[in-house]
């Protein structure tokens, strides 16, 4: 199949969208004439021998436009990942067509998708794959080099080496090397009362969205109530548990780590904050109070920023994190 | 962790003033992990008054010392006390806001109605408040319908326009069913709309003027019944428009926000069916009814019941165009503008908010209302400010949606900028409050509050009370009455 090909198909599947479209038309469809004639089959030409995995990896939404390398000649096929899923209604014969598209525009769930015969319907099945790549996307893209110095952080690695032990081996996410630790110890306050810590995690694209707008409304939430805030930690290759060792190395009272969540399909760019009291390793996962869903569409990096210092607030006054900390607000 | 807030609603109408006691419930409906998210989770109505007949001085005047009374009765009957009641509304409804002496009594009353419920006044607040009363809201939100809710009672018929769940439009008309009102068989009293009906040449015409003291004819009162339920067909775009609207349009009945740009009257012509000739409503929308005169549509009740045209008008509203199609009596008639204003009135902010010495609750602050692309200009912020007349002035900001801490600060600099001495109000639409509050007190260590997730309409008022849990009870009001 080549593009004009693909284009035509995307067209008229967005057009078969439209949900004011005359009833008539769907009650007695006729046969359909074949796109393309066997003899006008022209394979796609290939695009690139080899794709280097670096470049894929970098920047996740532009790549289907911009990057000439990777697509050949950009901008004749529609992008499809652009298509907001609320309004993406491709059901038929719905005995309320109107209400139905109504409902779906409270979800961005993947309803309303139709069928053909026992499967999914093109689109369905190309969007599926498209949003599914930018998942994968979004763990192998790597925080650039300079991004700790440009945000004056200080930036260590665990014991991973790369991505592929990052996945494979949890356990080596969450501690560090004899000269890790050492950059760690000389680099930031000892005994402080809340050290930050900033992950790439399993998304690198919602720890370089959110991060640091999250970071800045932190310090000045915390700022209001007296505590300064020295220098915070990047880590590559982070697990949420790197906090526990960060812990054990500084002395901190309080530990936050803001790390990229495990991307759903719906965005890849969502970054998770964990605050352990007393952290050190081998703390047990339920000390730890959660904040989920940052990035644009959930709660904005800032203001969970500002939420987020609230909450530190609260655990340093109670003394405890995580589960025990939600217990003692019901009672 | 669901906390609550006893809430009191207290509705002078023309005809009959009402109170009731709900308690609303606020709970947390995010998960654990995340963000807290308060809602209003439930609404119990705990105390219903009686309907009892609004008390005049002469034919004009409403005895704010009768009222006043009426109030602490029922309170007593409800076993609460003034001190108790988080919010609520007292409003002034219908023809009685335009007499003279509403303003007086609303100011009484808010005083003895405890330190949170709200004056208020205005046809469109009131529209809205019937029309979530009624039910019509909810049953849209329920159902996906769009909803005509008419909430027709003694003075005005209150219009509000409902589009998938969300106030589209509202309007006001002078049609009710005490603009006459008889006694023992003669005519006691006509509302000077009756009058101005003839002067402005409306057309058609009533048959036969009515004075006062004369025989009351039911054929005559009818012949007036079908004049002004031809208004109403009006604005429901189901007849042309001639000038009988403009005689039975209420001026003062304005804009609530630009989401409602056109009153009931243009909206209808463009948006809902128009068609001449046909007169099938409902199969685009549903007309919804509530106030006293409902009642009288379904039910036929002897042509005097009341003491006023009341069960004429709700008999002419059964024979005309708007009941051909799909039409509902509210799930509350009489009572829904009480219940609205009891359990409707008050909403909450965003639950990330910031607040720092700064005394609550804060009652009527106007609105000085900043467009997107102006926010970060500190000259405009300062001149809409000066603008927003005296009292204390409330900064209302879209904000941007998912903005970075740069942009934030930016916004910051220009509102603490434009804001000079006067103590820093800011309500933003966007989820920035926390982060933008805690930065303007950073910056000036100056009294401060700062809540989101509210829209406030240009000219209109805001009322704020203590928190509850991390959020804020707030009123919106499109207008108010200064004692």
């Amino acid at each position: 199949m080549n593009k004009q090909e693909l284009s035509a198909m995307v067209a008229e599947i967005l057009q078969g969208m439209n949900i004011g479209q005359v009833q008539a038309e769907e009650q007695c469809s006729p046969l359909q004439e074949p796109m393309v004639k066997g003899s006008d089959y022209k394979p796609t030409k290939p695009v690139r021998d080899k794709i280097d995995r670096e470049r894929i990896a970098t920047p996740v939404c532009g790549l289907a436009r911009n990057d000439e390398k990777f697509l050949g000649d950009p901008g004749e096929v529609e992008d499809i990942s652009a298509l907001d899923l609320r309004k993406l209604y491709l059901q038929e014969n719905a005995q309320d067509k109107e209400g139905f598209a109504r409902l779906k525009m409270k979800t961005p769930a993947r309803l309303a998708s139709g069928r053909a015969g026992a499967r999914y319907k093109t689109l369905t099945m190309l969007r599926f794959r498209a949003d599914h790549a930018a998942a994968q996307d979004a763990v192998f893209f790597q925080v650039p080099e300079d991004y700790p110095r440009k945000h004056g952080l200080v930036a260590v690695q665990t014991r991973c080496r790369d991505k592929d032990e990052y996945l494979t081996r949890p356990d080596l996410g969450r501690c560090f090397d004899g000269e890790n630790e050492e950059i760690i110890r000389q680099n930031l306050p000892q005994k402080p009362v809340v050290q930050i810590v900033v992950g790439d995690g399993l998304s690198s694209a919602a720890c370089q969205a959110n991060a640091m707008d999250c970071l800045a409304a932190i310090r000045d939430g915390l700022k209001l109530k007296g505590i300064e805030l020295g220098k915070s930690l990047f880590v590559r290759y982070c697990r949420v548990g790197a906090g526990d060792a960060v812990g054990d190395i500084t002395g901190c009272k309080v530990v936050c780590v803001l790390v990229g969540e495990r991307q759903g399909l719906v965005t890849d760019k969502s970054m998770s904050c964990y605050i352990t009291y007393e952290p050190h390793t081998g703390v047990s996962e339920s000390a730890r109070t959660v904040v989920s869903n940052i990035h644009a569409q959930g709660t904005p990096a800032v203001e969970a920023g500002a939420h987020i210092a609230g909450l530190i607030q609260t655990i340093l006054k109670r003394k405890v994190s995580g589960v025990g900390l939600h217990l003692e607000e019901a009672l | 962790m669901a906390e609550s807030l006893l809430s009191v609603g207290i509705d002078v109408g023309t005809t009959t003033t009402q109170l009731v006691v709900s308690r609303i419930t606020v709970e947390n409906r995010a998960s654990g992990f995340c963000v807290p998210e308060m809602d209003i989770t439930n609404r119990e109505i705990l105390y219903e008054s009686e309907v009892a007949f609004t008390p005049l001085v002469g034919e004009n005047l409403v005895d704010g010392g009768k009222i006043a009374e009426f109030v602490e009765e029922e309170y007593r009957k409800a076993g609460i006390k003034p001190t108790e009641v988080d919010t609520g509304a007292v409003i002034v409804t219908g023809e009685t806001s335009r007499k003279e002496n509403a303003a007086a009594v609303l100011q009484s009353l808010a005083g003895l109605a405890g330190e949170f419920v709200v004056a208020t006044a205005g046809p469109d607040l009131e529209s809205i408040l019937a029309a979530k009363g009624a039910g019509a809201v909810a049953y849209s939100q329920r159902t996906g319908k769009n909803v005509l809710h008419m909430d027709i009672g003694g003075g005005t018929s209150n219009l509000c326009y409902i589009r998938d769940g969300e106030i589209a439009a509202t309007g006001c008309l002078n049609v009710g069913g005490r603009l006459v009102k008889v006694e023992d068989g003669r005519i006691s009293y006509v509302s000077t709309v009756v009058e101005s009906l003839w002067a402005a040449g409306a057309s058609p015409r009533p048959t036969g003027r009515m004075e006062v003291g004369e025989g009351a004819e039911v054929r005559k009162l009818e012949a007036l019944a079908d004049v002004l339920v031809q208004g109403l067909e009006m604005a429901a775009g189901l007849r042309e428009k001639t000038p009988l609207w403009d005689a039975l349009w209420t001026q003062e009945c304005g804009e609530y926000g630009e989401r409602i740009a056109t009153p009931v009257c243009g909206l209808a012509r463009n948006d809902v069916d128009f068609r001449q000739g046909r007169m099938e409503v409902g199969d685009r929308w549903v007309v919804s009814f509530s106030g006293g005169v409902a009642d009288c549509i379904r039910e036929d009740f002897d042509s005097f019941a009341f003491g006023d045209m009341g069960p004429i008008l709700g008999r002419a509203i059964r024979k005309s165009r708007l009941c051909r199609g799909e039409y509902m009596l509210g799930e509350h008639t009489i009572r829904a503008t009480v219940i609205g204003a009891g359990c409707h009135s008050a909403q909450l902010s965003g639950s990330t908010v910031f607040c720092r010495d700064v005394a609550l609750p804060l009652k009527n602050l106007t609105v000085a209302a900043v467009p997107e692309d102006e926010q970060t200009d500190a000259g405009s912020i300062a001149r809409r400010l000066a603008a927003a007349d005296s009292g204390k002035a409330v900064l209302a900001l879209p904000g941007y949606a998912g903005a970075g801490y740069a942009q934030v600060a930016q916004l910051a600099d220009a509102v603490l900028e434009g804001f000079g001495d006067r103590e820093i109000l800011v309500c933003i639409e966007q989820d920035l409050a926390k982060a933008l509050g805690q930065m303007l007190f950073l910056r000036s260590g100056k009294p401060c509050l700062c809540i989101d997730r509210v829209r406030l309409p240009a000219g209109s008022y805001l009322d704020v009370g203590v928190p509850v849990g991390p959020c804020f009870p707030v009123v919106v009001k499109t207008l108010i009455l200064n004692g």
